[in-house]
């Protein structure tokens, strides 16, 4: 065998030990949509439903368009390759997908729009290639993504887009980085108004490398609020991309 | 044909079952009745009446101080009126715009319904969408409720009746225009919501927690001494004041120290609650309801301008 298929097969190998026998346990929510989900969102790959992804939100949205989720992977620091979350039953289910690097913890908050009574998957790739994942239910009288843009009702909302609001927060051994962005991450569902959202957010450090990257998607609420917990002191860099093509920056000390 | 019948039956039968509030007006004071709400959440159990309604029967009329959360609730409590009295109903005061206290107005057409002028423009923005939310949590004791906007504009001061002289006090706390009723006569202050007793308090529309503090100090200075809480049991001493005044503070300085330390709303929902405030009923739903409504301006409060635009 040569040193190509010794690599190819070592990067498989891990994927094998599971392709078989990993079992994923049971759905702890009641779910018309996993198998659905579990093609479309983790193409097919092993999983397991997991307790230590820990997906927390209230038990209900009392504002269905800013309703506040927390991801917490730290159970597998280290290990995170990648997290992916959705809202099964919203018309546009895919939230996020985040990439924590070296020093930026596996944990996330975010505030989601949601349409309806739904349960919320946060599914956790490990480095063994196994997806983790988390769930939680929550109850809504509905309507998130199809009410009208709060922000577009302001006047001047233009003149604001790209203004961030942020703060860094000690907390023992990492320190809390928020952020609030002013975007009316238009999703597509009010009519006449087509989709404009953030879509790309990347945490940089002093020098330019990167810690965390993110994709999101027209679930995020309006005005996106993001949490992160990072490692280490030194300013950081947050850089955003819209569909529209426009870059916003800012630092936070 | 026996099996038939028997499944025509099962299914008919709920929709038969009568929805019947059995309101039970109490006496509280000389002219004065209550007809006092459980303090739980809205349900199909209680067809919404979580809330304290009353009215004040003088010699010139009756004068009804809130409707109730739906049109079967209005209908009830005229006949409840009608059972203490004969006099006829000549005037509604609306406390605020909440469903639980103004949509049964339907049943109180033929009679001027006031309200601050802020309650009538905040029932019109809202009132249909707090209805279907309220459709969705009880379900049929709604049925047929529509809302009705009050009629007549109050102003604060004094309005007579009969041998009541009320004293109306137009307050902003709980939602940004909250009518207090104090009856001079007997010293009966119907607080409306400003004043939530052994019942977590509500935030949907508060202008803020200080706004609030500041009335129930208002509140408190009137010459009462009798307090009709919006939510809860009625109290002869300043124990719905003082509970107030604690659980607003500590709601406070909750939010506050939570956006100093860069706490996230899904973190402030699983706050401890004071062992003290144990016997208030739906503490822990009202906190993830007031953390909707009040946190992201205490968020705010405690970021700056990052962005590069923002930089010189």
């Amino acid at each position: 065998m040569n040193w190509r298929a010794c690599c190819v097969l070592a990067c498989w190998l891990p994927l094998a030990a599971y392709g078989v026998d990993v079992d994923p346990g049971k759905d702890p929510v009641p779910s018309v949509m996993w198998d659905f989900y579990h093609k479309q969102m983790l193409g097919d790959a092993p999983f397991v439903f997991d307790q230590r992804v820990k997906l927390l939100a209230p038990p209900f949205a009392e504002d269905a368009r800013q309703v506040p989720l927390e991801i917490d992977a730290r159970a597998f620091k280290g290990r995170v390759v990648k997290i992916v979350a959705w809202a099964e039953l919203n018309p546009l289910p895919k939230i996020v997908d985040f990439q924590p690097k070296a020093r930026v913890l596996p944990w996330l908050s975010i505030r989601i729009r949601i349409e309806q009574a739904t349960p919320l998957r946060a599914a956790v790739l490990t480095d063994d290639g196994l997806w983790h994942v988390g769930s939680t239910l929550i109850d809504a009288a509905g309507g998130g993504c199809t009410a009208p843009s709060v922000v577009r009702t302001q006047p001047g909302w233009e003149e604001h887009i790209g203004e961030v609001l942020g703060g860094r927060y000690p907390r023992g051994e990492f320190s809390r980085l928020r952020v609030q962005v002013a975007h009316p991450m238009d999703n597509g569902m009010v009519s006449g108004i087509p989709e404009f959202f953030i879509n790309h957010a990347q945490l940089q450090d002093q020098a330019g490398q990167v810690l965390a990257d993110l994709e999101l998607f027209p679930a995020v609420s309006e005005n996106p609020n993001l949490a992160f917990d990072i490692e280490g002191a030194g300013q950081t860099r947050l850089v955003l991309r819209d569909n529209s093509g426009n870059e916003f920056d800012a630092a936070i000390p | 044909m026996r099996w038939i019948l028997l499944l025509c039956l099962s299914v008919s039968l709920p929709a038969l079952a009568e929805l019947d509030y059995a309101l039970k007006p109490r006496l509280i004071a000389e002219d004065t009745w209550l007809l006092e709400g459980s303090t739980d959440n809205f349900a199909k159990a209680n067809g919404g009446n979580i809330v304290n309604t009353g009215f004040i029967v003088t010699e010139a009329g009756v004068v009804v101080i809130d409707t109730g959360p739906s049109k079967r609730y209005g209908e009830a409590m005229r006949q409840a009126i009608a059972g203490v009295t004969a006099k006829p109903v000549v005037q509604v005061l609306l406390t605020h715009h909440h469903p639980d206290h103004a949509l049964g107005n339907q049943a109180f057409r033929d009679v001027p319904i006031g309200a601050l002028a802020g309650t009538t423009r905040l029932l019109h923005e809202q009132g249909d969408s707090m209805a279907e939310n309220l459709y969705r949590m009880v379900g049929d004791w709604m049925r047929g409720t529509e809302v009705v906007l009050p009629t007549q504009v109050l102003e604060p001061g004094m309005l007579t009746v009969g041998s009541h002289d009320l004293r109306l006090l137009a307050l902003a706390g709980h939602t940004g225009a909250d009518l207090a009723i104090l009856d001079q006569k007997t010293g009966v202050l119907f607080a409306g919501d400003l004043v939530f007793y052994q019942r977590a308090l509500t935030t949907p529309n508060s202008p803020g927690l200080a706004v609030w503090l500041a009335d129930i100090n208002t509140l408190q200075g009137l010459p009462w001494t009798l307090i009709v809480p919006g939510h809860g049991p009625v109290a002869n001493d300043g124990a719905p004041f003082a509970q107030m005044r604690d659980y607003l503070t500590w709601l406070d300085q909750l939010l506050r120290d939570g956006a100093a330390n860069g706490s996230d709303m899904s973190e402030m929902i699983r706050s401890p609650i004071p062992e003290r405030f144990a016997a208030i009923s739906l503490s822990r739903y009202e906190l993830i309801r007031s953390v909707s409504h009040l946190y992201p301006g205490y968020e705010r409060g405690q970021m700056k301008r990052v962005d590069s635009a923002a930089q010189p």
